[in-house]
């Protein structure tokens, strides 16, 4: 277990998402899970390269996995909660076993269901760096604040990027598209 | 003369004739053998997942992309995945194909399968189009059938495979 954490000087879920998109030369697939990362992930900018998961809480990563295998050729982020991730944990144990070579994971960290009345999640206190290392080795697992795009052009992947992230007051803008237009919009972005 | 083949190594040909990008799944006695063949094939990638509802999630990712998946699970484990199955399959319309042994058969009385296949019945068959067959008599053109059904229907499909007794007809 981490000791609590100051969220005082903590960035945005939202700026957390944006910083790590950045870190790529060419914009990755982001497959974001749902409600309060897909919120953040289109407040901080749409692209046809977004793939907003629907539910249940969790999925981003698996979804992502798929992707990913699917475009070998292509970086794909997953981007996905601390009480999101917790609910699908054993992705992480399939990711490394596939040892993906071109799929990362940004871990959001605000310590509650954001959407569900910013609850406290019971990971917390979890030490998400040292869940990565046992998944994905030490070298592969890295802070949000400690990553420049040349470092990040270094760490082999898969890969978990940590960012603590300060809850939000309010919950992000509605997503404002349907299943139809996401579905639509991505796959004229993905056709391989 | 017809080539003779058990029932796994005619449903993993039938899978290869679909063209699949991906196959992912969670080892049910009646899918070891067609798994080990998806694993030795050098034509797409088998995802070896730890938990069925990431199958879901993975077919789903591949299918975002108008790219063929196939899942290979047990009926317990579709059930652990209804809600990836409804919130991401169907809410999206996304066409892949599940194939689900339906354990706890009248040829398959194994007592801790009893309630998987009678909540299988219950819970899945109404949200979801389910096609049954014989695990030991599947048509060679199952899986690409499969697979124009469900761009056809633009939803998932499920082919529920049971082991029959002899001359037992099809639910």
């Amino acid at each position: 277990m981490s000791n609590p954490v100051s969220t005082s000087n903590l960035p945005s879920q939202k700026d957390a998402i944006a910083a790590a998109i950045a870190l790529y030369p060419k914009r990755p697939f982001a497959v974001s899970d749902v409600a309060s990362q897909s919120g953040w992930l289109k407040a901080a900018g749409h692209d046809p390269r977004n793939l907003y998961v629907s539910g249940p809480m969790g999925l981003a990563t698996s979804v992502a996995l798929g992707l990913a295998a699917c475009r070998p050729n292509e970086q794909v982020l997953a981007i996905a909660g601390d009480g999101a991730l917790a609910m699908n944990l054993t992705s992480l144990a399939t990711i490394a076993g596939m040892k993906t070579q071109n799929l990362a994971i940004l871990l959001v960290d605000n310590r509650v269901y954001e959407f569900t009345a910013s609850v406290q999640s019971p990971t917390r206190d979890l030490d998400w760096l040292a869940v990565g290392r046992a998944f994905f080795g030490e070298g592969q697992c890295v802070r949000l604040s400690e990553l420049t795009p040349e470092k990040w052009a270094g760490v082999k992947r898969p890969a978990l990027i940590v960012a603590d992230v300060a809850p939000s007051a309010a919950k992000p803008p509605p997503l404002g598209l349907t299943p139809a237009m996401i579905r639509a919009e991505f796959l004229g972005a993905s056709r391989g | 003369m017809a080539e003779t083949s058990s029932g796994g190594d005619r449903l993993f040909r039938s899978i290869a004739a679909a063209k699949p990008k991906l196959v992912t799944g969670v080892p049910d006695g009646m899918l070891a053998e067609t798994i080990k063949l998806c694993e030795e094939s050098p034509d797409f990638p088998y995802i070896a997942c730890a938990r069925e509802e990431e199958c879901i999630g993975v077919a789903c990712g591949a299918a975002m992309a108008g790219e063929r998946a196939i899942v290979m699970v047990q009926n317990a484990g579709m059930l652990n995945s209804l809600g990836a199955f409804a919130t991401m399959g169907l809410r999206y319309g996304l066409p892949f194909v599940v194939i689900v042994t339906n354990r706890g058969a009248l040829a398959d009385p194994n007592g801790y399968d009893i309630e998987k296949r009678e909540a299988f019945d219950a819970g899945v068959r109404p949200m979801a189009r389910v096609f049954d067959f014989d695990a030991g008599n599947l048509p060679d053109d199952l899986i690409p059938a499969a697979f124009k059904w469900a761009e056809a229907a633009r939803k998932p499909v499920i082919l529920a495979l049971e082991k029959r007794l002899g001359g037992e007809a099809a639910p």
